[in-house]
């Protein structure tokens, strides 16, 4: 066994536990933070993204004693219904879920790709000479969300939710396929 | 359950609110599914819980032979290890009967662990539960078992000689045919005459099945994703031998179904087995593999289509056959042909159905059984028919849109695919199109555009409901539907909040128990109308009784009136003559001293259910005398391949839809879209690959399943005609399948568009465009 | 069960000595998919995500000296300019999620002939620098790779870097799969044009059982560009197409779920001719940063 000091939403927790435990798992069952959802288990389908100091990972990849006292956040830690997040506020208003098994996952997910695009991370879409700031277009958005599958298929309201969030409307780089690269 | 519990003061009568109903209201529970506190199975942490895991068979056919657990048990941790030596023996599932529908409730007909048979490559052959769900996983890899395996059927595609068509009958579509479409075909002067393959398909929704299932004594509580929780409940009341009373299924949230979460899994019983057999209450959370190995996809189809016609596209004959495959021990055949059966007016028309028995795991109904895949074949081939006759194809089949039934002359409920292909055809700017292959490009991309039609036929469900109406204004809709991620609890409070006269946040609804009312299943798009249906009834019921408190009264203004002379609205009754004479229902329920007044509908006893069983099916069988009650769309797609490497990317989509009535737009489009997603996925890439030899499944995944992400899709465009359905109440028919119809067909049309290659065998990869 | 969570490098690779089953970790992203699904059971986990060493890229030697455990993230926002065919490559791999976290270290030493970032690193003429309790050695890429996830990794060593010589030229990546993001490559190729030593690099991912260069294709199109690195003149098209054939000559690819061994020969033909004429149009116009 081993003991580690996870930091989830503000609140430190100690916990005692095998060291294979991946931190989804820490997450769910040892802290009874249940937003975060297994749809697979394997990295294929995001479902457990959460946030680690700001930045989104797959908790289901990564072992919970590796993030002792790494700052953590769940979609749980965002926003609660009276005081949701932006994000939460745009993909209820966007209709960016159906099931919303996916749901948490997606938000966080956008919450760290909007920070990434801020920071000036280029996506494969990006045009190889793109000075920093690049438009956060639906293409832009679609390749940087990919990550995190929806087999409602409410891609769109996502999209929609997010550019929302991220001020910006900029369709009309959709006509564009994505880039042949 | 929806929505938390407070209530505002009610509101003094004011001018009537907008009608809710096709208003685009935000989803009831999305504060709760954003905000991560929307409760699935698996997020249920009951006290005492102890975790299961399964063990598959590795054989497809055969007997097991040495089942060797001792590793498994000495695993610390581990307080069970349940083969069929030594599990609890259940009561057998029920043969299937029309008149108890939830007999069709097991996904398969095996005795789990009753049973030393192995029926298809993965069934279980043992649980082991521990006091982790990582240990359970740890020691299911340590049990070894030694099969005597027998011979097995497992290749579809060498399995063909050997299907046997249907007969129809109450539950599955037979034989249809009007005119000699044979004979009509070997005269036509233009014939197109293919065969088309679909492959298997798994639901893969997000939530893979997980069961919590507690005991105490004989009574057993079961949390479950479930799109039908009655069937869950009977089925296991049955199973295990306990009063039907005693057994509750509760499935608030349902993290996706798309039909994989119809029928009762080995899982759920298996769970429910489990925990009968330690005596712990036992969680057991399906990893994705084991979804893949125990609950059933589609089928794999091979299909025919054959359209003979004039030289100016009359078409003259249509025929539609089309092998589906299902497991010795269960699983539904694939109607593909029922589209074909109304689509197009021809006047030799023979569709035939066949399946093939395989030793696999049954396959189970995906999101518009039949027509999901049918309308590829029967869509696919109408462009071909059209390249050949060197005509559009839209124009193709404007030219044969029947005005009846071509297999009968029966009326339409409602249908306008012209007008749905109009507005699609002007807003996709399809006139625009060149009509030669490879004629559109832009660079390296070929460009290519294709439509195609959607076609599906919604079923109507009983359902039973309570309304309860509070004196401080509130209406409490309570019945044991499905939220699967349609909206449902928000399509309801908006059907009630009209009914009633009262605003959507007067209203709250309670679904996915059956400590409810007894719901719909939410399955062949009926759920929403079905409930909406009974919902009506109900409300008009509730706007009686509360009437009769009041026409009691001399002080109120409703005195001596009747209902029919009543509108609801502000909250209350009021006059239809006289809009401003009336009371608000807190006025009346206070005056005759009623907290709340609640009404149901007929059926809360077992004679009640039976009775409007029997009504239901009455009514339905007299419907499908009278009419073909339908929804359709037109679809227009625009993809771009690469001239080189064949990699196709969908830039457009557009579906026009006839649906009858949207209750929500918002939630509408978004399954509409689903629907389109999921075909595009089908597409594309969906296919679930079974080794012909073993019949294993060799990618139970997403990481080698490929569903649709983000960076494969356009925004995909949704418009509705929005005209009611003249036969149903408040005119709805079904928006959750008929979205996917069609898709696949349009998406390969516009390939051969853009290429001139036509690829008939899905998923359209790209080996086969080079 | 043991883990273990070196604070350097030293007890990294002491720790790596003494038990030769433990399974190292960092970006978690091919280790953790085996713990879940319960096919690996290690009696020791070996995090290297504290080991600051790792997670350090430098210049060295004229190289640069990419530490194992610099996850992906960083190689597109800090090295696009200097490897422009790796930060490619690394835009490709994944989800932004595993980007965050996998690292070219974890690449290597899986040594999956998949693997995103490996054509890059051939077609760069990169060295795997690993390590030991008994010293540190470098291994060209090409040399790296020894079967179907297999490399030249001893059990007792670690990797401890990747040495890509920075871009003299540009460089290219491609990959086809059978869905736009979120993918394993079907086929893909890395091209490194090297001006200063007149050379071509090559990459081929997913066409043989590990990554390899294409050896003939390089040699031949060294050949053809004597003179036109100077002149900078338009390559002919046949040369291109050349190339390609080259190429795809290079592979010994089957077929599998994911597609044909046909269509894999067919897609590196068309990628190496597309990445040639991209690289060379960025030549013609002097140039400039790439990625």
């Amino acid at each position: 066994m081993a003991e580690v000091e996870l930091r989830v939403n503000g609140t430190s927790s100690r916990v005692q536990l095998d060291p294979r435990v991946s931190l989804l798992d820490a997450l769910r069952e040892r802290l009874r933070l249940t937003g975060t959802k297994k749809g697979c288990d394997q990295g294929a389908c995001g479902a457990c993204t959460v946030l680690v100091d700001g930045e989104r990972i797959l908790a289901c990849l990564a072992l919970a004693v590796q993030y002792g006292g790494r700052e953590i956040t769940t979609v749980e830690g965002l926003g609660r219904p009276g005081r949701l997040h932006p994000l939460q506020e745009a993909f209820i208003r966007f209709d960016g879920f159906q099931c919303g098994f996916c749901t948490s996952g997606q938000i966080c997910s956008a919450v760290g790709m909007l920070a990434e695009h801020r920071a000036g991370v280029p996506s494969v879409v990006t045009p190889r000479l793109a000075a920093t700031a690049t438009p956060l277009s639906e293409a832009e958005i679609r390749e940087r969300m990919s990550g995190n599958l929806c087999r409602c298929g409410a891609y769109d309201g996502i999209v929609d939710a997010i550019q929302h969030v991220a001020g910006v409307d900029d369709r009309a780089a959709t006509a564009e396929p994505a880039a042949d690269r | 359950m929806t929505r938390a519990p407070e209530r505002s003061r009610p509101a003094p009568p004011t001018p009537s609110p907008a009608q809710a109903v096709g208003r685009p209201l935000d989803r009831v529970d999305g504060p709760a599914k954003t905000a991560g506190l929307a409760r699935y199975t698996a997020d249920h942490h009951v006290p005492d819980l102890a975790h299961a895991a399964l063990v598959h068979a590795t054989v497809a056919r055969g007997r097991i032979t040495g089942l060797d657990t001792a590793d498994a048990e000495a695993v610390g941790g581990v307080l069970a290890v349940l083969t069929h030596h030594n599990a609890p023996r259940m009561t057998p599932p029920a043969p299937v009967s029309a008149l108890d529908l939830s007999t069709l409730a097991p996904g398969t007909t095996v005795d789990y662990l009753n049973t030393d048979r192995v029926h298809w490559n993965g069934q279980p052959v043992a649980v082991v539960v521990a006091d982790s769900p990582d240990t359970a996983r740890q020691a299911a890899r340590l049990v070894r078992v030694t099969y005597e395996v027998e011979p097995a059927v497992t290749d579809f595609a060498a399995a063909q000689d050997d299907a046997v068509p249907l007969r129809g009958t109450l539950l599955v579509l037979g034989e249809e045919r009007t005119g000699d479409a044979e004979r009509a075909l070997a005269t036509a002067p233009v014939v197109v005459d293919h065969r088309y393959t679909t492959p298997a398909q798994s639901h893969h929704a997000m939530e893979p099945h997980a069961t919590v299932a507690v005991w105490n004594g004989d009574r057993l509580t079961v949390h479950e994703g479930s799109q039908d929780v009655d069937w869950a409940r009977r089925h296991l009341a049955r199973r295990f031998g306990v009063p039907l009373a005693g057994v509750r299924v509760l499935s608030p949230h349902v993290g996706g179904g798309f039909g994989g979460k119809a029928p009762v899994w080995a899982g759920t019983v298996l769970t429910v087995l489990a925990a009968r057999a330690t005596g712990r209450a036992v969680r057991m959370v399906l990893s994705r593999e084991d979804v893949i190995r125990t609950v059933g996809g589609r089928t794999p189809t091979v299909q025919r289509v054959a359209l003979g016609a004039q030289r100016d596209g009359t078409l003259t004959a249509l025929l539609h056959t089309g092998v589906s495959q299902v497991g010795r021990v269960g699983g539904t055949p694939e109607p593909v042909g029922s589209q074909s059966r109304h689509l197009y007016a021809a006047p030799h028309i023979w569709i035939r159905h066949s399946t093939t028995t395989l030793d696999v795991l049954p396959t189970a109904h995906m999101r518009a059984p039949g027509e999901a895949v049918g309308t590829f074949a029967l869509e696919s081939a109408v462009d071909e028919l059209a390249v050949a006759l060197g005509m559009d194809p839209v124009e193709l089949r404007m030219r044969n849109e029947p005005d009846r039934d071509p297999l009968d002359g029966k009326r339409f409920s409602r249908r306008d695919l012209r007008a749905a292909y109009a507005r699609g055809a002007e807003r996709f700017g399809w006139a625009e199109r060149t009509p030669s292959p490879r004629s559109m490009r832009d660079g390296h991309w070929l460009v290519g555009r294709g439509v195609a039609t959607a076609f599906h036929l919604p079923v109507r469900l009983p359902a039973d409901v309570t309304v309860r109406l509070r004196a401080d204004g509130t209406v409490l809709v309570r019945c044991a539907f499905h939220e699967i991620g349609v909206g449902a609890a928000t399509a309801q409070t908006q059907v009630a909040a009209d009914a009633l006269g009262v605003p959507v946040e007067a209203v709250t609804v309670e679904h996915g128990d059956t400590e409810l009312p007894v719901g719909p299943q939410a399955g062949g798009s009926g759920q929403t109308a079905s409930v909406a249906t009974a919902l009506l009834e109900a409300c008009e019921e509730l706007k009686r009784s509360v009437l009769a408190l009041a026409r009691r009264s001399p002080s109120s203004p409703l005195r001596g009136r009747r209902l029919s002379e009543l509108r609801a609205g502000r909250g209350g009754l009021y006059r239809a003559d006289a809009p401003d004479r009336g009371e608000t229902y807190g006025v009346i329920l206070t005056r005759a001293g009623r907290a709340e007044i609640e009404v149901r509908t007929a059926a809360g006893t077992r004679l009640g259910r039976t009775l409007q069983q029997a009504r239901a099916a009455a009514g339905w069988f007299r419907d499908r005398r009278r009419w073909v009650r339908a929804v359709t769309g037109a679809h227009f797609c625009e993809v771009r391949v690469d001239e080189h490497t064949g990699e196709v990317r969908v830039s457009r989509w557009l579906g026009v839809f006839d649906v009858g009535r949207v209750v929500n737009p918002k939630t509408a489009t978004s399954q509409l879209r689903g629907g389109i997603v999921m075909g595009i996925g089908a597409a594309l890439s969906e296919e679930t690959l079974v080794d012909p030899r073993t019949g294993r499944t060799v990618n139970p995944g997403l990481a080698e399943y490929h569903v649709p992400v983000q960076a494969d899709l356009p925004r995909i465009e949704v418009d509705y005609l929005d005209e009611p359905d003249p036969t149903t109440p408040l005119g709805l028919l079904g928006v959750g399948e008929v979205g996917i119809t069609g898709v696949a067909a349009a998406v390969a049309n516009a390939v051969h568009h853009a290429t001139g290659v036509r690829v008939r065998d899905l998923p359209v990869t790209l080996d086969r465009l080079l | 069960m043991e883990f273990l969570q070196p604070a350097t490098w030293e007890e990294a690779l002491e720790a790596r000595a003494a038990s030769r089953d433990a399974v190292p970790i960092a970006g978690g992203t091919d280790v953790m998919v085996g713990i879940n699904f319960g096919r690996l059971r290690p009696a020791l986990l070996l995090d290297l995500t504290r080991v600051p060493e790792l997670q350090q890229w430098g210049t060295d030697d004229g190289a640069v000296r990419l530490g194992a455990g610099v996850p992906y993230a960083r190689v597109i926002t800090e090295l696009g300019d200097r490897l422009p065919g790796l930060a490619m490559a690394a835009r490709t791999i994944g989800s932004p999620q595993i980007r965050n976290r996998g690292t070219v270290g974890g690449n290597l030493a899986t040594a999956s002939p998949a693997g995103d970032a490996h054509p890059a690193l051939l077609a760069a003429g990169a060295e795997v620098e690993v390590a030991s309790v008994r010293g540190t050695r470098r291994i060209p890429v090409a040399d790296f790779y020894r079967g179907v996830k297999r490399s030249a990794l001893a059990d007792d060593e670690l990797v401890a870097a990747v040495r890509i010589p920075p871009r003299t030229g540009p460089q290219q990546y491609s990959k086809i799969g059978t869905r736009n993001a979120m993918v394993i490559a079907v086929a893909a190729f890395g091209l490194a044009l090297h001006p200063d030593r007149r050379a071509v690099g090559t990459g081929i991912g997913s066409a043989a059982p590990t990554p390899r260069r294409a050896p003939a294709a390089e040699e031949f199109l060294a050949g053809e560009l004597d003179g036109l690195w100077e002149s900078r003149a338009e390559l002919p098209p046949a040369t291109a197409a050349r190339f390609g054939e080259l190429v795809a000559g290079a592979a010994a690819p089957i077929d599998d779920v994911r597609g044909t061994a046909r269509y894999r020969v067919h897609a590196l033909s068309v990628m190496a001719r597309r990445t040639l004429t991209w690289a060379w149009a960025d030549y013609r116009k002097g140039d400039p940063a790439c990625a």
